[in-house]
């Protein structure tokens, strides 16, 4: 053996090794990094609260849905033989879908809506492949709160988050098979799901650290309770384009009362409440990624 | 020379050529993480072929039968090949299958970090031309080759070969860099396409100014003309299908799955591109072997070493 043919057998070995070190130290890099419901030091708030409500409309005309072709898995056309995208429901211009969030905010008082620690809900979101298609197509949780992954299909999925701000996973669930529990530790929205078996298959899932969030229903409504009174900024998410569209708007929460905040795709946002204005797109330290 | 060798490279070649285009289909139909674990499938040797691991697997069940064959080609040459330099090359296409294996598995448990993909489709070309390139050297038609005489031109066609391969190489790397720097449903990067499209122009020059050269020079001598026009002719198919790829790939990302057209188109293209590398390759070796070097470098070559 002469010395080139050496060096191509010592190169070819350390990259098996590296090979075999990444299959080896592969883990389960979705579950939570703690399972703390607070921050440490942080105060729960305690105090009154209201809500935040509005319609989501769709301005324009919508995009026809565009039937997919299940051909390469019989059992997703057997299941769900007229299967069309769901990127844009529209009902009577009302749009469904829509992630809405307090991105940030002062509560009355001054302190900053993320200043104060908010509870992890110790019952779990279901996410389910149904007809292979997610279901529901964008959900939202709380930071280290529970997602569970449901597989009723015929056929076997594989799930794969592509977040940018927590660890990036991709589990097969064959059909049958026992439900996925999985969770991330950080705030992020929103991180997009894909089927690589099934690639139309798509969902988004927001994840904050505070419960204030909401998605919208086919009527096109959307309620964020529990609300501290105080001036938020409320962001409106659909999908569409690299990251997905957004609209903000300022929103001022009486206490026991109500603030309102409508909004418009399609074309510009619509803001009921004429006094607000739109603030500075900061980022709360808590949603910092 | 045995002619029952050459038949098994070239065998190996066209497997391998089979191969790209399969790696080709995994990508274009976003289909390289259909299954999270390797060398197993869903932890099967035979997992169900539906959906994406048609394609995932069926990739990894034709990279099997490469590598297998690729062994056998290098038992074929030490028991039948006399020239060592061969025996070399074939345990250099060993070790490159066994590279491009592990490779293929670290993109998969990586999750397809740009650098590994792109370094897994960049050697899936380069074994390629290894096993193109024992074809050609275990041919009748190489070793029975007459010395040309020398050149007329100005510039040694040796070198024109030589730089034109080296511009296509860099080509592919920066095709398969802008290939899986974003997904279907992800618009291109503007600069990678840019890049490719600089690139596009430097093979076209430098690849189209060698095959006339080739064409003007050595009228008649089919054993350099055929490649010439081979390569001449799959440039220009290149080219459409470079034009009409980058087309169907706009408007990926508003479609709800990746659609035939796209993924037929690019992989035609990822599929023509190793045709033009594979046939410049042999347009290389085969001016090496019939056309005598410049005569600045053969009396390099025979000046003494000073060191």
């Amino acid at each position: 053996m002469n010395k080139q043919t050496k060096v191509w057998l010592v190169l070819a070995i350390a990259l098996s090794l590296l090979a075999l070190g990444s299959a080896c130290g592969s883990k389960e890099s979705g579950t939570n990094e703690s399972n703390s419901t607070s921050d440490a030091g942080a105060a729960p708030y305690s105090g009154p609260t209201g809500t935040i409500a509005g319609v989501i409309s769709f301005e324009g005309t919508p995009p026809a849905p565009t039937k997919i072709d299940t051909s390469a898995d019989a059992a997703c056309g057997k299941a769900n033989p007229n299967l069309s995208t769901d990127h844009t429901i529209v009902t009577d211009g009302k749009l469904a879908n829509v992630f809405v969030y307090i991105k940030e905010g002062s509560v009355d008082g001054g302190k900053k809506v993320g200043d104060y620690a908010w509870s992890t809900p110790t019952t779990a979101v279901q996410l389910d492949q149904k007809g292979c298609h997610y279901s529901p197509h964008v959900l939202g949780v709380q930071t280290n709160q529970k997602i569970s992954i449901t597989n009723s299909d015929q056929t076997q999925h594989n799930i794969h988050p592509s977040p940018k701000n927590n660890p990036e996973w991709n589990q097969t669930q064959a059909n049958g098979a026992p439900p996925i529990e999985k969770s991330f530790a950080r705030a992020e929205t929103l991180i997009p799901v894909k089927c690589n078996q099934h690639p139309w298959m798509k969902a988004y899932i927001g994840v904050m650290k505070t419960p204030f969030f909401d998605v919208s229903e086919t009527n096109g409504a959307y309620e964020i309770k529990g609300v501290p009174p105080g001036k938020y900024t409320v962001v409106a998410w659909r999908e569409g384009g690299a990251d997905g569209q957004t609209k903000q708007m300022e929103v001022t929460v009486p206490a026991n009362g109500s603030g309102k905040a409508d909004f418009a795709f399609g074309s510009t946002t619509t803001s009921v409440n004429t006094s607000l204005k739109v603030m500075p797109a900061l980022e709360l330290p808590m949603l910092h990624r | 020379m045995s002619k029952g060798l050459n038949r098994f490279a070239i065998l190996v070649a066209c497997a391998t050529f089979f191969l790209i285009i399969a790696g080709a289909l995994v990508t274009s139909n976003d289909a390289g993480l259909a299954t999270p674990d390797w060398p197993l499938s869903n932890g099967s040797f035979l997992p169900p072929m539906v959906g994406n691991m048609f394609y995932e697997h069926g990739h990894r069940m034709i990279a099997t039968t490469v590598g297998l064959l690729t062994i056998g080609l290098a038992i074929y040459i030490r028991v039948k090949e006399t020239r060592m330099w061969i025996w070399r090359l074939g345990l250099f296409a060993l070790m490159a299958v066994i590279a491009q294996g592990l490779l293929g598995a670290l993109t998969v448990k990586m999750m397809l970090p740009l650098g590994v993909s792109a370094a897994h489709a960049t050697l899936a070309q380069l074994f390629f031309c290894t096993t193109v390139g024992i074809a050609v050297f275990t041919s009748k038609s190489w070793i029975e080759a007459r010395t040309l005489p020398e050149e007329t031109g100005s510039s040694p066609l040796r070198h024109m070969c030589t730089f034109a391969l080296a511009m296509i190489f860099i080509q592919l790397i920066l095709g398969a860099t802008l290939r899986h720097s974003a997904k279907w449903d992800q618009p291109l990067p503007v600069q990678m396409i840019l890049a490719h499209i600089v690139g596009a122009a430097g093979v076209t020059i430098a690849l189209g100014a060698t095959a006339l050269s080739v064409l003007r020079r050595h009228k008649g001598e089919t054993f350099l003309t055929r490649p010439a026009t081979i390569a001449l002719v799959l440039l220009v198919v290149q080219l459409f299908l470079g034009v009409a790829a980058y087309l169907t790939r706009l408007g990926s990302p508003n479609d709800p799955q990746p659609l035939h057209p796209m993924v037929g188109i690019t992989v035609a293209h990822v599929a023509c591109g190793a045709l033009v590398f594979a046939t410049t390759i042999v347009l290389t070796l085969r001016t090496y072997r019939v056309l005598p070097a410049s005569e600045a470098a053969m009396e390099m070559a025979a000046r003494p070493q000073e060191s």
